[in-house]
């Protein structure tokens, strides 16, 4: 089940930035599209932080329970490991940024044509 | 609760929420050093090499290397990343806050009326104009800046940079994210040792974590931390009482405090200036100077100057003034941190600046040895250390 926490409180703060918003790429679209990608990496990473929580309490009690995952915190060894995973798996989702980086270093000197493009 | 954050003013935070913030710090060291990383190579091994065919030689100033690196794919995600990452930082924090806002606001007032552990005083002005230089917009992208009240007693924007902090930090400013005037305070202690302040002030001090460090190295002086931020002021006074520090918080603009003359030895801020331009930062050293007394001091511990770092690490600091919603900084940067403490009436023999490593990661013997390098320059004061290396704090300031 999804553990959300009730909201008692009358405040309403805000989340977005006021005034001018920053733009970098000339496309429409594709800041948008940064942001939503990164959420969605986001959301993706709480999926994966939550079941290695779920993982790591079944094998400590041989149960699964909601309120077990919830108040369940990590040794500070299985931290290390999550922590560990959580920077290979940003490495991993934003690969091509890197590549583009890397392939002015490892550039062959004479890389043979494909046929050309009609 | 968020990390590091772990005083009765702890927010509960799910465990899905808790992942949200883990992965925004995973996020930021990501951009910080994979993708900044990546830049950097871009730069050297493309940009700087067809500038160079073009103009005959290498771009000298940080907007050469800005406008040359603008257009690079590289570039626009890093920046498109970096803003995204700063506003995550915030969004991790605000649910939980807004959730438990009345509830943080109770807390607060019972540890403000509590002498159990501390006994510092809060007072307010709710009559203060806001400066527009903090009213007009989103500091560093934080939604609702340092001011914004919500609800009847609000402390929720205190929160939201308290936890804030610690999610953009990572750990790297400490366990109470105060390794910047840990480090500072540590530096001027053991430099000045026979100098025993008996009324320090924080200007700008939002929650109060650059605030209580000075009350730990003076005990027996009496510290006052001002924000023009009511949510910030209560929310630091709340957080001092948890922590059983006994440090006073007032509502008060730094450009006219109405404190009478005279009145401190120590007059600091940490980081606070680059958000502020530069009239006002002559405003604020000019009511600095005035609240000293004679053989006091005043000193400021932030970004470096522009002049003293490379083009391209001048650059790459610059970024957050074009692009975080931190205007002044660039100008604060480009400035002369010795003319400024002159105009505002300080002798240019007596400004001084120096480098602390931080405390956190290197300890008290590498301030100490920073110390002693210092004495042993023929420059003097003016030692610099290398401010690229590792994690170390610029201060400078001046006696009176």
């Amino acid at each position: 089940m999804f553990a959300v926490k009730a909201k008692k409180s009358q405040a309403k703060l805000r989340q977005s930035v006021k005034g001018k918003q920053m733009r970098f790429f000339e496309a429409q679209g594709v800041d948008e599209l940064v942001s939503i990608c990164m959420t969605l990496a986001q959301e993706l990473w709480v999926v994966k932080e939550r079941l290695a929580s779920v993982e790591a309490a079944a094998a400590k009690k041989g149960v699964i329970l909601g309120q077990e995952i919830e108040s369940f915190a990590f040794s500070p060894e299985q931290r290390a490991m999550v922590d560990e995973e959580k920077k290979q798996f940003i490495e991993r989702v934003f690969f091509t940024l890197r590549e583009q980086a890397e392939s002015l270093e490892t550039k062959p000197t004479a890389e043979p044509d494909g046929p050309k493009v009609p | 609760m968020t990390e590091n954050v772990d005083h009765d003013l702890k927010v509960d935070y799910s465990r899905d929420e808790m992942a949200r913030q883990h992965f925004v710090s995973g996020m930021r060291t990501y951009v910080l050093n994979n993708l900044s990383g990546g830049m950097r190579t871009v730069y050297n091994k493309k940009v700087e090499p067809n500038f160079k065919k073009k103009n005959k030689r290498v771009p000298k100033t940080a907007p050469e290397i800005h406008k040359a690196l603008k257009d690079e794919t590289i570039f626009k995600f890093y920046s498109s990343m970096r803003c995204n990452t700063q506003e995550m930082v915030w969004r991790s924090v605000i649910p939980g806050i807004e959730r438990q806002a009345e509830d943080l606001s109770a807390k607060t007032k019972v540890l403000a009326q509590s002498t159990q552990k501390a006994n510092g005083t809060l007072t307010l002005d709710p009559k203060l104009a806001i400066p527009r230089y903090t009213a007009d917009l989103d500091v560093h992208l934080m939604p609702g800046n340092y001011h914004e009240e919500h609800i009847p007693d609000d402390v929720s924007q205190g929160a939201i940079f308290d936890n804030g902090l610690s999610v953009f930090a990572m750990g790297f400013l400490g366990p109470r994210m105060d390794d910047i005037t840990q480090s500072v305070s540590t530096y001027f202690t053991k430099r000045y040792p026979d100098f025993k302040p008996k009324a320090i002030l924080d200007m700008g001090c939002t929650l109060g974590h650059s605030t209580l460090p000075w009350k730990q190295r003076y005990p027996n002086a009496e510290v006052t931390g001002i924000d023009v931020g009511a949510p910030s002021v209560r929310y630091a006074h709340g957080r001092a009482q948890s922590y059983g520090v006994s440090a006073n918080f007032a509502q008060k603009d730094a450009e006219h405090t109405a404190y009478p003359d005279e009145s401190f030895d120590v007059i600091y801020s940490c980081m606070f200036l680059h958000e502020v331009p530069k009239k006002n930062i002559r405003n604020i050293f000019k009511e600095a100077y005035r609240m000293l007394k004679p053989g006091g001091v005043m000193l400021h511990y932030e970004l470096p100057p522009n002049k003293m770092l490379s083009a391209y690490d001048s650059f790459y600091l610059d970024w957050d003034s074009f692009y975080n919603k931190e205007p002044f900084y660039k100008a604060f940067r480009d400035s002369d941190p010795q003319e400024e403490c002159t105009a505002a009436g300080f002798k240019k023999n007596k400004y001084f600046q120096y480098v602390a490593p931080s405390l956190n990661f290197y300890g008290e013997s590498a301030i100490i040895k920073a110390i002693a390098d210092a004495k042993a320059n023929t420059e003097g004061e003016n030692h610099m250390g290398r401010l690229v290396d590792g994690v170390q704090w610029f201060t400078f300031g001046a006696w009176k």
